[in-house]
């Protein structure tokens, strides 16, 4: 079947087979940011936004993105032009493997979208369900609080 | 990731198409919601996906008869529903907060949560504490009962080829509470229990209290309930009722925990439960 | 060589941005699986149902007429080679009691066939259409099952090598003595002992195990894989498939986590000869399910512990019995063994009778290998719980027991030189040792002496406060070698090409950083490259905490032949002796007139203008002693006494790694570790049903910590300066994961008076210990 949606800004029209799933039709598309960690909806690095919500591309069926946006790690920043979620990552050294990296980072931006003065509790609270086995979480929270610290200080683009 | 065998996904436009297109599968067809629970599945057997979370069934409203939440209503949407904060005394958000983490709140949705009827799932329990009421439309017409009685049925055939539409809870005077053990956040309850009361003149003139995951599904404990009425709320009385129900409560084990262990926390969860209810009745 | 006049370093010491952060941050496509290939088919690999069965025959016909299905390889149809699949140095430790595919089964998860095929579809249903029969044996669970006598034999093969004793599921046994150990205890005053249990855990790296096998146009077999290992990827895939190594090149992208998962060689010789077979490019990834069930896993381990102290709190004896179930397979049997005792008892050396035994057993289930802490965590578990109950019975304060008897600076212990890498080992002197300090810095963070003193209680709720000592490695001694080539570009910037794995640890960065503080410039003018079996030298892979150390070792001298031969041409250019020379801030200075001579200006003249040359260098370092980094952890726990729920409320490690090249880098490995501990010690167990078969398959019912679990720990590093380290490093990555467990069960013992010594210490144990006290 067709599905036409936004792909981090840009208009897609594609086929998709009907019990396909958003993680692999993501990635088929190149959006290689999208991780499979478990295919089963526990592990959180297959986060991607929908409509600006972070849901589990991995339990999404691919055409619920009917007509709706979507955003993976892709299209908050580049390598030329990183979005400072992506900068205050690497600069609070909440980076190790990196492969919960993504889904940790688009699942922030939804926070500090919503609430852009959390305290640590509610980032952990927040990121409950994006597991990361390399970093015990510590600087990830402080990359989060970093993040939110430049926000208000009108440092986000 | 796929759910195998899929071959054809409806977008159902009300009710009705959903219901005819479920009959039309002949017991091959799936009514998709948030779809968690779908996905996650190792079924095979399902050809038709009908997703319903276009037909306008995503709304949550508060009158005096309570609140009415529509089936695809997400559990991230009631937790940000203003008129869900007050309800029976914020049990609501206490409860679905805990629920998951906040992408799968995202997507799971209150009807599939209803329907899956997981054993060890907290929702089952809050609903059926809170005295809840189910809508649902099938071949047969529309019906509405207490989703209590609901869970006595062999309600998975009901769903085989009918659609939940509708959530209600009745309003009450007094509060509720919800507490429950996990092996670590985001973790599915090792025991969960809802408890409410409301207070008259100093003594409890009505009392609920479910317990669920042990390892079966939440039920009410009514022998309990009704032994509380008339009571004053003090620290012996919840230490009676801790007793009470470690002496009586239908426990059984499975991997997770044994039933030595679940007989005895149970007996403490209700106990914090009904003296956390009684603190917030009292205000 | 020219003398190096002091000066500060600018490099090292320095939180620069690790050299992938922003590619990962920003999604580059890194990883194995990131790469699409045309014409790829897709393998997967069918499991035995049994836990331990004989194949008597196996039925491929229906499955191969699947539409899409190219290959199937089993026992009939693929070379029988035993080997282990263990990525370790050769000649190899471990037993070579595997083959690809065997002719019995011997777990619930056990290799039984492979196919590839174009779809995943088609090879799902091709697993689905395979028949097997089995005969099913009599299986074994446990330690003590599979030692009794008339269990079943679990390697009854004739061509295994390497066992122990295959006959009683013996696959490594260790007994030394030092001393005399009747006598040790005789003359102690107070005597303990302990027993603590360790069950089935996993590593969890988030990237499941992935492999890609294709030939490239010279034919030559391409192996990209996450893996800790790739010359050992590429010695064993070699041998097994019986390809010259020169035909096999074996590319490591970016890794997503490994712990010691990696660092065995599971999946590579299947796609490789499923892509020898069909000639087509083959990619395998694990499911969560199979990496749960059918990958590698911690050693379950049962430790006893007795001691024996004089009056004054100073060890006198010490007898340590390990007793392993390695699983199926031997692979790291008698190395993790080994180093249960080897990097636990030598932290009390004072102790002058010392005897140290025990065995790796195998069982019917799933197989044990290599993990993080690699039997360190299981020994010190034991040795941590019985000095905690040892200082009860002294009536000292655990934290004066510990300064009492810690090894120190210039001091050795005999164990150094008994126990090695499955065999003996090698004397060494501790030549840097800062425990004492952070003991003391750790203990005033937590207000240790107060929070001993008056244990807090809210409600239901008690507090605690326990502690314990640890130490590791930096690499094996005597076996663990590294490589490093630097290559100077005509722009003074360089390449350095190390064979080091960095999965995930910033271990591509720390070289860089050593490379660019031997060579006086920023880390952006060092390009890392790492690892490639065709374009980087050799280096044992990324285990045994040996990367900052052995491979920044090799580095180094890398480095400082570079720079010799810098100097060299540029004393040429300034007509000056490479004497009065200094290198810094990229460019060579002359200390007695000052002039200078830009790296850009001495890279064009060596490579296009005089004296023709690539300034460029390899070097080696072999591990001739492994200087053992040391930490002291403290923590604070709350025991909810009516459920038996633990939270772990503050955690403070504080370790001496030497100095830390990258001081946020090694933080962040002590609070994974650290973070990792804390799982084992309250959630992470591998369950199995009475036929063996691992139940929680998932991370829905096996669970690994979450952000909400942890808090925020405290780490401290107390530098202390290691003279045979790169700049004075040792080692960090995995010495965090040996202090949770005793830190946390001594601190539950203080809160409520009940010794947890079978992890995970869940609700329901807790609470049946409280129970079980109240009934005393
Ligand atoms: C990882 C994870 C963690 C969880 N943790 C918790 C927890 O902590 N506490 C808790 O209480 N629950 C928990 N749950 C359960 C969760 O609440 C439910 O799985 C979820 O609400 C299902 O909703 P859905 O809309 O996604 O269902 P779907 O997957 O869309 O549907 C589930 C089932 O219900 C049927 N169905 C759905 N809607 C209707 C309808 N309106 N009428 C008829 N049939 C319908 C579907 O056909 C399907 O059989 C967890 C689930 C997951 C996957
Ligand atoms: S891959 Fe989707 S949550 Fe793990
Ligand atoms: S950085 Fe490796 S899993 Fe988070």
């Amino acid at each position: 079947m067709k599905v036409y949606f936004e792909l981090n800004g840009k208009a897609q029209y594609v086929d998709v087979e009907p019990g396909e799933s958003l993680l692999s039709l993501l990635r088929r598309l190149g959006m290689k940011s999208v991780k499979e960690g478990c295919g089963t909806g526990e592990c959180g690095t297959c986060t991607v936004l929908l409509e600006g919500k972070p849901v589990r591309s991995c339990l999404t069926f691919a055409p619920k993105v009917q007509g709706k946006r979507v955003t993976t790690l892709e299209g908050l920043g580049t390598l030329e032009d990183p979005h400072p979620l992506q900068r205050a990552f690497v600069e609070a050294g909440a980076v190790q493997c990196g492969y919960c990296t993504p889904g940790m980072i688009l699942t922030a931006y939804a926070l500090l979208e919503t609430n852009p003065e959390p305290t640590p509790y509610e980032v952990r609270e927040y990121l409950v369900g994006n597991l990361c086995r390399c970093t015990g979480y510590r600087k990830i929270v402080d990359a989060v609080l970093l993040a939110a610290e430049w926000k208000r200080e009108g440092r986000w683009r | 990731m796929r759910l195998r065998g899929v071959k054809r996904y409806h977008w159902a436009r009300d009710v009705d198409e959903a219901l005819s297109l479920l009959s039309a599968y002949q017991g091959k067809g799936a009514i998709l919601a948030g779809g968690v629970d779908l996905a996650r599945s190792p079924r095979t057997d399902i050809e038709g996906l009908i997703d319903i979370t276009g037909t306008e069934l995503s709304y949550l409203r508060a009158d005096s008869a309570g609140l009415r939440i529509g089936a695809t209503t997400t559990l991230s949407a009631i937790l940000d529903h203003p008129q869900a904060r007050e309800y029976g005394g914020g049990v609501l958000i206490q409860t679905l907060r805990t629920v998951a983490y906040p992408a799968l709140r995202n997507m799971a949705t209150l009807g599939g949560a209803v329907v899956s009827a997981h054993p060890w799932a907290d929702i089952p329990t809050l609903l059926v504490a809170l005295g809840a009421e189910v809508t649902y439309q099938s071949p047969e017409g529309e019906k509405r009962l207490p989703l209590e009685n609901l869970y006595q049925t062999d309600f998975r055939r009901v769903f085989r080829e009918g659609v939940l539409v509708e959530v209600r809870l009745p309003p009450w005077e007094g509060a509720f509470a919800f507490a429950k053990i996990t092996r670590n956040a985001g973790d599915i309850a090792l025991l969960n229990v809802c408890a409410g009361l409301g207070l008259r003149e100093g003594r409890i003139a009505w009392a609920r209290v479910a317990v669920g995951a042990r390892p079966a599904r939440g039920e009410r404990l009514t022998w309990l309930e009704a032994g509380l009425v008339g009571e004053p709320p003090t620290e012996r009385l919840w230490e009676q009722v801790a007793q009470e129900v470690r002496a009586r409560l239908e426990v059984g084990e499975d991997r997770r925990a044994s039933a030595g262990w679940r007989r005895e926390v149970a007996g403490v969860l209700v106990r914090r439960a009904l003296a956390q209810a009684a603190g917030k009745a009292a205000l | 060589m020219a003398v190096v006049r002091s000066r500060t370093k600018e490099v090292v010491g320095q939180n620069v941005l690790k050299v992938d952060g922003l590619p990962l941050a920003t999604g580059q496509p890194k990883y194995t699986m990131d790469m699409d290939l045309p014409g790829a088919l897709i393998g997967k690999i069918l499991y035995s149902p049994h836990a331990h069965a004989e194949i008597l025959a196996i039925d491929t016909s229906e499955a191969e007429r699947v539409p899409g299905v190219v290959c199937i390889l089993h026992h009939g149809n693929v070379p029988r080679v035993p080997y282990t699949t263990a990525g370790q140095g050769w000649p190899e430790p471990s037993p070579y009691d595997t083959v690809l595919f065997d002719k019995k089964v011997r777990y619930v998860g056990d290799r039984v066939a492979a196919v590839a095929a174009e779809t995943e579809e088609a090879a799902l249903e091709a697993l689905r259409k395979i028949r097997v029969e089995y005969k099913i044996l009599p299986a074994v669970f446990s330690i003590d099952e599979a030692l009794a006598p008339g269990a079943p034999v679990i390697h009854d093969e004739p061509d295994a090598q390497g066992i122990y004793d295959p006959q009683r599921n013996i696959a490594a046994a260790v007994d030394i003595v030092i001393g005399d150990l009747d006598r040790g205890f005789a003359e102690s005053d107070v005597v303990v002992e302990e027993t603590c249990e360790i069950p089935y855990s996993q590593h969890c790296a988030l990237e499941p195990h992935a492999v890609w096998a294709y030939f490239d146009e010279d034919g030559r077999l391409v192996i990209r894989t996450s893996t800790q290992v790739p010359f050992h990827v590429r010695r064993i895939v070699s041998r097994v498939l019986g390809i010259p190594m020169a035909r096999i090149r074996v590319v490591k992208p970016r890794i997503g986590g490994g712990f010691g998962s990696k660092q065995e060689v599971i999946l590579e010789p299947v796609a490789a000869a499923l892509a020898l077979r069909t000639g087509r490019p083959v990619k395998m990834v694990l499911t969560r399910e199979e990496v749960l069930v059918s990958s590698r896993t911690q050693h379950p381990y049962r430790v006893r512990v007795k001691l024996g102290a004089r009056r004054d709190g100073v060890l006198h004896a010490i007898e340590m019995e390990a007793l392993a179930n390695t699983g199926a397979y031997g692979t790291h049997a008698g190395t993790v063994l080994y180093n249960v005792g080897s990097k636990s008892l030598p932290l009390y050396n004072k102790a002058r009778h010392v005897r140290f035994h025990g065995k790796a057993v195998y069982t019917n289930l799933p197989i044990a290998g290599a993990y993080r802490g690699y039997g360190a965590t299981q020994g010190f578990f034991a040795l941590e719980v019985a000095m905690d109950e040892l200082a009860e019975k002294l009536g000292l304060d655990p934290l004066e027991l510990r300064l009492k008897n810690h090894i120190r600076e210039g001091e050795t212990s005999p164990i150094f030189e008994r126990l090695g890498e499955g065999r003996e080992g090698k004397a060494q002197i501790v030549r840097s040792c800062k425990l004492a300090e952070a003991l003391r810095i750790g203990a005033e963070r937590i207000g240790w002496q107060e929070k001993r003193r008056t244990p807090r209680r809210e409600g239901s709720w008690a507090y605690g406060v326990g502690l314990a000592c640890a130490m590791q490695g930096s690499g094996i001694t005597g076996i663990d070698m590294a490589a490093a080539t630097i290559l100077m570009n005509e722009d003074g910037s360089f390449r350095l090409l190390v064979g080091a794995t960095d999965l995930g640890t910033g271990s591509d960065t720390v070289l860089a950083q050593i490379a660019a503080e031997a060579l006086g410039v920023p880390v952006e003018k060092i390009v890392v490259y790492s690892s490639d079996t065709d374009f980087t030298p050799f280096d044992k892979g990324a285990y045994a905490s040996s990367t900052t150390y052995v491979s920044g070792n090799a580095v180094l001298r890398a480095a400082e032949e570079v720079k010799r031969q810098i100097l060299a041409v540029a004393s040429e250019i300034l007509e000056e002796p490479v004497e009065e020379l200094v290198l810094a801030q990229e460019k060579v200075v002359s200390l007695r007139t000052g002039k200078a001579v830009s790296l850009e200006e001495i890279g064009l003249r060596a490579m296009y203008v005089a004296n023709q040359q690539h300034i460029a260098a390899t070097a080696s370092f072999a591990c001739p002693e492994s200087p053992p980094p040391f930490a002291a952890f403290f923590c604070e726990v709350a025991v909810d006494t009516e459920t038996g729920v633990v939270k772990v409320e503050r955690f403070v490690v504080a370790a001496d790694c030497g100095q830390p090249i990258h001081p946020k880098l090694a933080e962040g490995q002590l609070e994974g570790a650290v973070a990792q501990g804390i799982g084992m010690a309250l959630y992470e167990e591998m369950l199995f049903s009475e036929r063996g078969s691992c139940v929680n398959r998932s991370f829905f019912d096996y669970r690994i910590p979450t952000a909400l679990d942890l808090p925020e720990i405290e780490t401290i590093l107390v530098p202390s300066e290691e003279p045979t380290g790169p700049f004075g490093a040792k080692s960090i990555a995995e010495i965090g994961i040996n202090g949770p467990l005793p830190a946390i069960s001594n601190a539950i013992y203080h809160a409520v008076g009940v010794r947890l010594t079978r992890a995970p210490f869940t609700p329901e144990r807790v609470l049946a210990a409280l129970r079980a006290k109240e009934r005393r």
